[in-house]
């Protein structure tokens, strides 16, 4: 597949912009925003960058869609991807979106124990909402981030945070993520983990997903067996314009067995709540990057 | 401290899934990351888990991980004198 084999983790626009659109966000509908993007934002954006080629891609040889299917899918998923962003930045605005979370009961019961658990996520939907609403009083939710995201970007989820037990962590060169993630896990936390980029790490795991081999990076399903940790697959779905589903699924594997086989089992349970996501969401896939092999 | 050193390779074998490999294929002060093993960001954390479950060693700082996990020679030297099981 063709496009960006690397990521360079940040949000498009500069501090200026981001300002700027946070401060209109206080005063128009963000569906105002919306359409201002539909009509001159993505045209522009399918132009010049190279997602383009990556979503139709996705939508032609992985989920098999005719040629001018694709290429519509292909403008829907960049308008679909805006809209996310755009309540991205309306969320630091202050305003909320209409949220429904179905197994929160998973949740809940995982945050009343002593026990820390992890949560796994991909880049479909807008996970960053269920930071804002899978809380838990008893527990710190420690999101594990890509460092190289824009400092303003990073200053306003700060702010955000701050009224909330959200403590980000920043993946470094000097593995002083790998501390802290250890720290929080052993003292009872909950961290978040991107599952869909491997960030330049050679341990992968090999899966087929929507019928072709992808790579899954291997760190997320180490770390949870490692400890023999409660995990949850979560996945935050945009459903219209203001409103938004969070599905939070358990994720089972049998601890009995030797590390690698857990290890495999858990990536296997992963992979098909992801593959039935993604089937039931198709647009809502924002993994702009060389994923399959 | 061979006999140390001999646990610390059979560990890091187990924990880090490196089935083709002996003890005797890991050399004692060769670098774990790196040219040496060739070990992986994620492995640290496996390794940092593994001195706290083998060896009641909990590391919290980064710098000093750094350090600790340089080869294994040094990391027998550390949990000869740090370990509290």
């Amino acid at each position: 597949m063709e496009g960006d084999k690397e990521w360079i983790g940040t949000t498009y626009g500069n501090g200026w912009m981001h300002r700027h659109l946070i401060l209109l966000l206080r005063y128009i509908d963000v569906r105002v925003l919306y359409v201002f993007s539909y009509l001159f934002v993505i045209p522009v954006c399918l132009i010049l960058n190279a997602s383009r080629k990556t979503a139709y891609h996705y939508f032609h040889r992985i989920l098999g869609m005719g040629k001018c299917r694709s290429a519509w899918l292909t403008y829907v998923n960049h308008c679909r991807f805006a809209e996310v962003v755009i309540d991205k930045f309306a969320m630091f605005a202050g305003r909320r979106f209409k949220v429904e979370v179905v197994g929160l009961e998973h949740f809940n019961a995982l945050a009343a124990g002593n026990e820390g658990f992890i949560h796994l996520s991909s880049h479909i939907g807008n996970y960053e909402i269920a930071g804002y609403t899978l809380c838990s009083e008893k527990k710190t939710i420690n999101p594990v981030v890509y460092s190289g995201e824009k400092a303003s970007v990073m200053a306003n989820r700060n702010n955000m945070f701050l009224k909330t037990n959200i403590r980000m962590i920043l993946m470094r060169a000097d593995m002083g993520h790998l501390f802290e993630i250890d720290r929080a896990l052993s003292e009872g936390e909950i961290v978040s983990f991107p599952t869909d980029r491997s960030n330049g790490s050679s341990k992968v795991i090999e899966h087929t997903f929507l019928g072709r081999t992808a790579c899954f990076p291997q760190g997320p399903f180490s770390v949870a067996t490692m400890r023999g940790l409660n995990v949850l697959a979560v996945n935050v779905m945009k459903e219209r314009w203001t409103s938004y589903h969070i599905y939070v699924t358990p994720l089972d594997y049998d601890r009995s067995l030797p590390r690698k086989q857990q290890i495999a089992h858990l990536a296997d349970a992963y992979v098909n709540e992801l593959e039935l996501r993604v089937k039931q969401y198709p647009t809502q896939w924002y993994n702009f990057f060389e994923f399959w092999k | 401290m061979e006999e140390l050193i001999k646990e610390i390779k059979t560990n890091i074998i187990e924990v880090l899934n490196l089935e083709d490999m002996t003890p005797e294929d890991i050399e004692n002060d060769a670098p774990l990351f790196g040219e040496g093993l060739g070990l992986d960001s994620i492995d640290v954390l496996e390794l940092i888990v593994m001195m706290e479950k083998e060896y009641g060693i909990k590391l919290k700082n980064p710098a000093e991980g750094k350090e600790i996990f340089k080869s294994i020679n040094v990391m027998a030297q550390y949990i000869s004198d740090h370990r509290t099981k």
